[in-house]
């Protein structure tokens, strides 16, 4: 049987070591590590490994977030996820059975964790990330520009428009190209962001006010940014109520 | 940078002068204390010829009826009282109870007059009947304002020492540490075996004082060292991610504290910062001496505020605040300046050495 093929990632160096150590004896082969959910995206893409170990706590893009993006991968790798103390977390693992080690990592368990390494999709590991904390969101907005991972801060984006399958994502430094579906992203951030049209979310920390065209249409303005972006009718009483409130 | 936010006013429970006095005990407090009235009053030397079972009951019935007026009166007011300061809404309180007393005498004796029962006292003597019962009230009205001013500052004493006694266990150290660095040990056993002993001692130094905490005073040379001990550990797990710069030397080091106040404010700079950034960062740990004050900085870069991880916050921050308040009421301050990207606490003490027992300034200091 050919050997595994493994990506590591873990913030920090001293745990990297060691789990690509214990790796090595368990019979694996590591092909290459990272320090951050980022990097880890970005090596996978890079080095197809059979498996990714990612430690859940990362700066950035943290593990959880890592992993749905690797479930997206042509060749998605299987995923163990790595904790030093994370009740919730392994609470959440135990019901979504997600295999998960936790730190210190004992050889025998990772052995186990090699065996039995299955492939998760994305919907699945967003149910993970959500039973966690009910609350939780993601720091970052994952895109592709040209084949290459770009990361949007979420406290960076401005507007958001649904266009055919995609959302295209307006952000301080530019725009981007989501596959996310904007409903979804509705209901993610709940409060971040405000639906002032079927096809638009306007984050809500930059909103200015609103603009009463000659034809009676109203738009909305926005910090940072010069579009004016146009609320329907439906949604219009929410925002107003909104803008009243800044 | 100016600092943004000011916060040293950790509420020490509520504002706790005035008890409610719909609640069942306070009522119950109340009525007893009228039935004494009561009792006295008739008890005391007097002309006039009824007995003395008749004269108590009507002496309860009208004091009883008092009573319940200004109970209900004052738990009306108690929101607004609330609101003054606390001198200020005692002898409001007081003025309305001598009121309800001289008003509620005027009515009764009218009454007493009008249907011709006699309970009173001839009708010459509206003012005199009227002026007696508030100078019966005016003593024993103070004596139980004070009286539940007193029983309400002890519980609320109560409360925050109990307080500070939970908060000081939660202020030990966090799991994952536990668990991180029981990781960067086993890692470094099979490569630096001298590096793990020596994080094992480190670790061992931290948990003791951890597990010590909740009893008493530490010395401020003490609690540096234990930071200081706290952030080896933590250097060797983030590796070239974690700089920090000590600037301690102003700082007398013989001075007693309450445990575990600096600690917790350099754990939170590694969790909430230099973890949470890819490329790390540097803590500063500063001390310097003004007069009679002591100012102790911890400052570290951060996420800014739209990249951050909502979870967990400022749990270590109020902690902290929380204990200063109780330990040394309002001579100590935390300040937390959060400026985008440089997250900055400034911890202000009294220079003066701390006594061994307790609190220094409870929150049940006397104002009167």
């Amino acid at each position: 049987m050919a050997k595994m093929r493994v990506l590591v990632a873990d913030d920090e160096p001293l745990a990297r070591e060691r789990l690509a150590a214990l790796l090595h004896e368990a019979g694996a082969d590591v092909v290459g590590t990272a320090s951050n959910g980022e990097q880890a995206v970005r090596e996978s893409e890079r080095l197809q490994p059979d498996l990714a170990v990612l430690d859940i706590r990362m700066p950035g893009l943290d593990g959880l977030d890592a992993a749905r993006e690797l479930g997206r991968l042509a060749k998605p790798p299987a995923i163990v996820f790595c904790t030093a103390y994370d009740e919730y977390a392994v609470r959440a693992f135990e019901a979504n059975a997600v295999d998960y080690l936790m730190k210190p990592v004992r050889l025998e368990r990772l052995r186990q964790a090699i065996e039995r390494a299955a492939r998760l999709a994305p919907a699945r590991l967003g149910q993970v990330a959500q039973s966690l904390a009910p609350g939780r969101q993601r720091t970052h907005l994952c895109a592709r520009v040209r084949g290459n991972l770009v990361l949007v801060p979420v406290g960076d984006v401005l507007y958001m428009l649904a266009e055919d399958k995609y959302v295209v994502v307006h952000h301080t430094k530019g725009q981007v190209l989501i596959e996310d579906a904007l409903k979804s992203i509705e209901d993610e951030f709940g409060e971040r962001f405000v639906r002032i049209h079927r096809n638009c979310l306007v984050a809500r920390d930059r909103l200015a006010g609103l603009v009463r065209l000659g034809d009676g249409r109203i738009l909305v303005r926005l910090t940072g940014c010069e579009d004016e972006l146009e609320v329907s009718r439906r949604n219009l009483p929410a925002v107003r109520k909104l803008v009243r409130t800044l | 940078m100016p600092p943004r936010a000011t916060s040293n006013t950790a509420d020490p429970a509520s504002p706790a002068w005035l008890p409610d006095f719909c609640s069942l005990p306070v009522l119950f407090a109340m009525m007893v204390v009228a039935e004494f009235v009561a009792l006295i009053v008739t008890l005391a030397p007097t002309a006039e010829p009824r007995p003395f079972w008749p004269r108590l009951g009507s002496a309860s019935l009208f004091v009883q009826w008092l009573a319940l007026i200004h109970a209900v009166g004052l738990c009306k007011l108690r929101p607004r009282l609330l609101r003054l300061r606390p001198w200020i809404g005692e002898l409001a309180a007081y003025a309305f109870m001598l009121a309800v007393t001289a008003l509620g005498s005027s009515l009764v004796f009218s009454l007493d007059q009008g249907l011709a029962l006699g309970l009173t006292l001839p009708a010459s003597r509206h003012a005199h009947f009227v002026t007696r019962n508030v100078l019966i009230g005016a003593p024993i009205g103070a004596a139980l304002l004070r009286y539940f001013y007193v029983l309400e500052q002890w519980r609320a004493g109560v409360r925050a020492e109990a307080r500070a006694r939970f908060e000081a266990l939660q202020a030990r150290i966090r799991p994952h540490f536990l668990f991180n660095s029981m990781n960067t040990i086993a890692s470094l056993i099979r490569v630096r075996p001298g590096q793990a002993e020596a994080a094992v001692e480190d670790l061992s130094d931290l948990f003791r004082a951890a597990l010590g905490a909740g009893d008493g005073l530490r010395s401020l040379g003490e609690e540096l060292d234990l930071a200081r001990r706290y952030l080896r550990i933590e250097q060797l797990r983030l590796g070239e991610r974690l700089d920090v710069l000590w600037r301690v030397e102003a700082l007398p080091r013989e001075l007693r504290l309450p445990a575990l106040l600096i600690q917790p404010l350099v754990e939170n700079a590694v969790y909430h910062g230099v973890q949470a950034l890819p490329e790390g960062g540097r803590i500063e740990v500063e001390g310097h001496q003004h007069g009679r004050t002591l100012e102790i900085t911890v400052s570290n870069p951060c996420p800014p505020p739209g990249r951050r991880r909502s979870s967990g916050n400022g749990m270590a921050l109020t902690n902290v605040q929380s204990r200063l308040v109780y330990h040394f009421g309002p001579h100590a301050a935390l300040e937390v300046d959060d400026a985008g990207e440089r997250f900055t606490c400034t911890l202000r003490l009294p220079a003066a050495p701390m006594e061994e027992s307790g609190p220094r300034a409870p929150v049940g200091e006397a104002r009167y």
